[in-house]
């Protein structure tokens, strides 16, 4: 039977990623809003303070994931909303790709950021 | 048949007037979402700030000195900045509540209301900014 | 009044082919023509000046063009005037405009009762059916145009090719390779799967959603909302059996099929025949994940 359907077309799949992040995204980004305005005060900001809550792991990864799927769910929607408009061609390869590179360059700048707070050497 | 006609712009003629609560949906939608990745963006380029602060010497860090602490200070002491965090809050819950009506839609829940949940969402949206706008604004002036 | 551009025409037509044959009878009857003519002009503009006068009438502004006659290829907006009667539709007040003021306006319309789908329009704002679309449910002027995101052929006519086109890419007919034990047995749908595709079977091609649509009218490739319901409709039969469905949602997972949809709900708030047409684009793409994760 998987012959005739070897894997998701790619239109399915990101349409169910969407979906996903979205979900969790919901999640963390109340907790993220609630623990940054509301329990901590954005005036009340330290490097200390980013710091020490970095330096927890699961804090950590909780931030790296929330930006890996952010960014997802923030460009994949940016893609979406210009092929709607009827991006096709070559105009759209080359904006698919300069999406993809702003992503990465936005993941990495994001990682960098969290690791000089969790105090791992790698940034 | 000899060349029709393409209507262009007469095609939108007043149209917004008439759109439904699912159309005005999207548009909100998308324009929030438009907002909210711009400001991933920005987000990222102020927080790494910490990566040359991390270098900064523990006195000084101690003492609040370093680069990143000092813009995030400077900044939030502007009042500007502070409103445009309350309309942010706003365009995030905006975003999370009518994605949340669009996970039900998709789930295939509720679609008979579909209309009534978005002006929930814009009502609430509402309710949640105006609360917050103490909180945010608290230390401005 | 809206007649005179096209009667100019018709009587400079008439006078020209009469001045070759110039017998006294011709000339005669020209006259007559001539005179009758002016006399139903007359009466036209006599009867519109008392109908606009009148409080029961019921004014119409209706989108007209005419790439072939010279004075309508600029497109506008005629006004007629209209004796409103209980139960008027907007497909009434146009036939009605149309015999007594301007035999030009030019629509389609069938049935005129919800069946034939050939009178789908932008009446105020919103694509309705004009044969079920009640003038006291209307604020007035009302003002009628052709369906938007189509090429207007003429007055309130549009060009459906694209539209057929749609409907037909997701092969709108009955298949299946399952057939009962019988030569003769009849192929059966139980009472509850004939519940499922029930709103589905309703649709009567007007096109209203499709030109509802706001991703169709940016995405030509778009299957658009009446051919996915289409599809619906034969991938929800059981009777088709398992093989036909997979070929069925292979069609409606292309890239321009169900994936397009953004949950505007314009077509079903549109849609003349109630379908839930929303609801069915998002079983189907519940139905293309589930279908995929199978195979995964």
């Amino acid at each position: 039977m998987a012959e005739r359907y070897s894997s998701f077309q790619s239109g399915g799949r990101m349409w169910l990623l969407q979906r996903i992040t979205a979900a969790f995204l919901l999640v963390v980004l109340a907790f993220h809003f609630f623990l940054l305005h509301f329990v901590h005060h954005a005036d009340e900001v330290s490097f200390l303070a980013s710091s020490a809550r970095m330096e927890n792991l699961s804090y950590y990864s909780l931030m790296i994931l929330f930006l890996v799927t952010a960014t997802f769910h923030g460009v994949n929607g940016v893609y979406n909303a210009l092929v709607n408009q009827g991006l096709t061609g070559t105009k759209r390869t080359v904006i698919k790709w300069t999406l993809v590179a702003a992503s990465t360059v936005l993941i990495v700048q994001g990682v960098r950021t969290a690791n000089a707070w969790a105090g791992i050497g790698l940034y | 048949m000899s060349q029709s006609y393409n209507r262009g712009l007469i095609e939108d003629f007043s149209r917004w007037r008439e759109f439904e609560a699912g159309m005005w949906a999207w548009i909100f939608h998308k324009f929030t979402g438009w907002v909210l990745i711009g400001y991933l963006f920005t987000h990222i380029a102020v927080l790494s700030t910490g990566i040359p602060a991390a270098g900064a010497s523990e006195a000084a860090i101690m003492a609040g000195e370093d680069v990143y602490t000092q813009t995030i200070v400077s900044l939030e002491s502007l009042l500007l900045v502070r409103l445009l965090e309350v309309g942010l809050l706003a365009v995030a819950v905006f975003h999370m509540l009518n994605g949340t009506r669009l996970l039900l839609v998709d789930l295939g829940v509720g679609l008979e209301s579909q209309n009534k949940s978005f002006y929930a969402s814009l009502i609430l949206t509402g309710a949640i900014t105006v609360a917050s706008v103490p909180t945010f604004i608290a230390g401005a002036f | 009044m809206s007649t005179q551009i096209p009667k100019q025409t018709e009587e400079s037509s008439e006078t020209e082919t009469d001045a070759e044959v110039a017998s006294k009878g011709d000339e005669r009857r020209t006259e007559k023509r001539r005179r009758a003519a002016e006399e139903r002009a007359r009466r036209q503009a006599e009867e519109a000046e008392k109908a606009a006068a009148d409080e029961d009438t019921i004014e119409l502004k209706v989108f007209r063009y005419d790439p072939e006659v010279e004075g309508k290829q600029e497109p506008r907006f005629d006004t007629f005037h209209v004796p409103f009667t209980k139960g008027m539709t907007v497909l009434d007040a146009l036939m009605y405009s149309r015999d007594n003021y301007d035999s030009s306006l030019t629509f389609r319309h069938s049935c005129r009762q919800a069946v034939c789908g050939s009178d789908a329009m932008f009446v105020n704002g919103g694509q309705k059916l004009a044969c079920k679309t009640q003038i006291v449910e209307l604020e007035e002027p009302i003002r009628v145009e052709p369906l938007p995101h189509a090429e207007v052929e003429k007055d309130l006519v549009v060009d459906m090719e694209h539209f057929y086109d749609q409907m037909e890419a997701v092969e709108p007919y009955f298949q299946t390779n399952e057939y009962p034990d019988g030569e003769l047995e009849e192929q059966r749908q139980t009472r509850e799967n004939r519940e499922k595709v029930k709103m589905s079977t309703r649709c009567i091609w007007c096109g209203a959603c499709m030109s509802s649509c706001n991703i169709a009218a940016g995405d030509n490739e778009y299957l658009g909302p009446a051919a996915i319901n289409k599809a619906y409709r034969f991938a929800m039969d059981e009777r088709e059996g398992e093989e036909v469905k997979q070929k069925r949602l292979e069609i409606i997972e292309q890239e321009h099929g169900v994936w397009r949809c953004q949950t505007q709900f314009s077509c079903t708030e549109v849609c003349p025949k109630d379908i839930p047409l929303t609801e069915h684009i998002q079983e189907l793409k519940r139905e293309a994940v589930k279908n995929n994760l199978k195979f995964w």
